[in-house]
């Protein structure tokens, strides 16, 4: 007979102090912390922790197309592999593809694809490879973000980066950038991506109930999220050179 | 030990070595180091990030786009801010190498067949090397047999050819020649890789780069557009400096007073390691 367990949340989300359970106010975003050029052999790569949550991505093209059916002659493609190691969450995780990783994966393409100039490459194909090796809510939204990073540290042309943050509501309030408990016991979550060469929304995904007027205010509270990100991933990305400049120089 | 018998290996390939290739080797004599350049600012941008907002006195170059309203000018890749004239380029500090006409190309043969070969060079299609490219310099025709091949030369797998781009375009393979100049195959010798983009900064501003590690280190030198350089000196510790000496210049290929700093590394490492 099978036992069946049901996950136990905390019944409150905040503290009494009115904190969140991990000590964030409501909109902060958990520490975040990026790198790039991780991996010596691919053509970029970045890293990220976010939270509980590290990633890695890594970047390589443009290359010949395998399996050669999916050769476009009139672009190149992008093709995204979100993967989650076994030991990245609490119960193991089956190793192999499931539904949920080739979601990401299409959203994550779709959500990069407008800043690549995939029309100068035909034939070709760039591959970026996500490798989450550590869970803890808001996994797409990071893995967009270092996706991006990794792309511009191949040198692929890129017409801005893309950053990734989600919103949501627990307990009947709006809060930033929810963490795994709050994701799984909050009311609803809405992870959003914004390309900045035309302050477009480029991924927008909602599950829950919220209201219009919340959805608007939450919207605005994402804004101002993603920028601060933005100003992380542009720090990163210059920091490796700038390093190198400052041991050199002096 | 390992060292003689290196030296011993060395000794035995110079002989083999094709006449062709004993003179000096010297590459690029046109090329702008674009890194050195005084217009070239150390600002590094990132894609995405607005350069310029003046649009009556600027107008995008290489690596800017115009965003959509046509009111600003944008970087598409991380590199250093350049304002040449009223151009605004970006210099790409990484990247990959695409195929130009008219670029030398160190290539390695990955497949042959009897109407053309596939050449491995660093970039996203595999090039293309036909028969009628590669006819033989300084051979003499052999007189009384009209078999059309007979003067071309042969390759095999693996073997390493250095070889220019005669075309190259967005949908089709590149194609190949070794007829040329400096063109052929590459026997003996090292053959390192960097990225492409570092390139002009190795030949450095008029070949000063090039020329300070040859007299340093007293070994040839071929650079090539791909990213590929071919090394031959006479001993493998003067090789082993130089290899060195070319990924540091490829780490610090955004900074300034990189020839000096090199040379200044150069004569310290000689020091150090006792090389005369």
């Amino acid at each position: 007979m099978t036992l069946l367990i049901q996950d136990e949340y905390p019944k409150k989300l905040f503290r009494e102090d009115g904190k969140r359970l991990d000590g964030r106010e409501k909109l902060d975003l958990r520490p975040i912390k990026m790198e790039v050029d991780v991996i010596k052999n691919a053509d970029g790569s970045a890293y990220i922790e976010w939270g509980n949550n590290k990633i890695f991505a890594s970047v390589y093209g443009p290359r010949e197309v395998h399996p050669h059916h999916l050769a476009k002659p009139d672009k190149g493609i992008l093709r995204v592999f979100y993967r989650m190691a076994t030991f990245s969450v609490f119960d193991r995780k089956r190793p192999a593809p499931g539904r949920r990783e080739k979601e990401i994966s299409m959203i994550i393409s779709d959500c990069l694809e407008p800043v690549l100039f995939l029309e100068l490459y035909p034939g070709t194909s760039f591959e970026v490879f996500i490798e989450v090796v550590d869970a803890d809510g808001g996994t797409r939204c990071a893995s967009t973000t270092v996706a991006a990073l990794a792309l511009a540290d191949a040198g692929v042309p890129m017409r801005s980066l893309v950053t990734s943050c989600a919103v949501g509501k627990i307990d009947g309030e709006l809060v930033t950038d929810l963490s795994g408990i709050e994701d799984k016991a909050g009311e609803a979550d809405l992870p959003t991506a914004m390309t900045w060469f035309n302050d477009e929304l480029s991924l927008l995904q909602f599950d829950g109930q919220i209201t219009q007027s919340e959805l608007e205010e939450s919207l605005e509270m994402a804004q101002d999220a993603l920028e601060q990100i933005y100003e992380m991933q542009l720090d990163a990305l210059k920091r490796k050179y700038i390093n190198i400049q400052e041991e050199a120089e002096d | 030990m390992e060292e003689e018998i290196d030296e011993e290996l060395e000794e035995e390939i110079d002989e083999d070595l094709d006449e062709d290739f004993e003179e000096d080797t010297d590459d690029e004599e046109d090329t702008d180091d674009e890194f050195e350049d005084e217009e070239t600012s150390r600002e590094i941008v990132a894609p995405g990030e607005v350069l310029s907002e003046d649009m009556e006195n600027f107008i995008p170059g290489r690596g800017t786009i115009l965003n959509k309203k046509g009111t600003k000018i944008i970087s598409v890749l991380v590199g250093l801010k350049q304002i040449k004239k009223n151009y605004i380029n970006v210099i790409p500090l990484n990247g990959f190498y695409t195929a130009r006409t008219g670029d030398k190309v160190i290539g390695i043969i990955t497949d042959k067949n009897p109407v053309k070969y596939r050449v491995d060079i660093n970039a996203k299609y595999n090039a293309i090397l036909k028969p009628r490219n590669t006819v033989k310099r300084s051979k003499m025709r052999r007189r009384g047999k009209s078999s059309h091949n007979l003067n071309t030369e042969r390759f095999d797998i693996g073997d390493v050819i250095v070889a220019k781009v005669i075309s190259a375009d967005r949908l089709n393979n590149p194609e190949l020649t070794i007829v040329g100049k400096y063109l052929g195959k590459k026997m003996g010798g090292i053959i390192i890789s960097i990225d492409p983009p570092k390139v002009p900064r190795v030949i450095g501003r008029n070949g000063s780069m090039i020329k300070m590690l040859k007299s340093l280190t007293d070994c040839n030198i071929f650079v090539t557009q791909n990213g590929r350089i071919w090394i031959k000196g006479d001993k493998i510790k003067k090789e082993r400096l130089l290899i060195e000496a070319i990924y540091k210049i490829e780490r610090e290929a955004h900074t300034r007073g990189l020839t000096d700093r090199v040379e200044e590394w150069l004569q310290n490492e000689k020091e150090k390691r006792g090389i005369k």
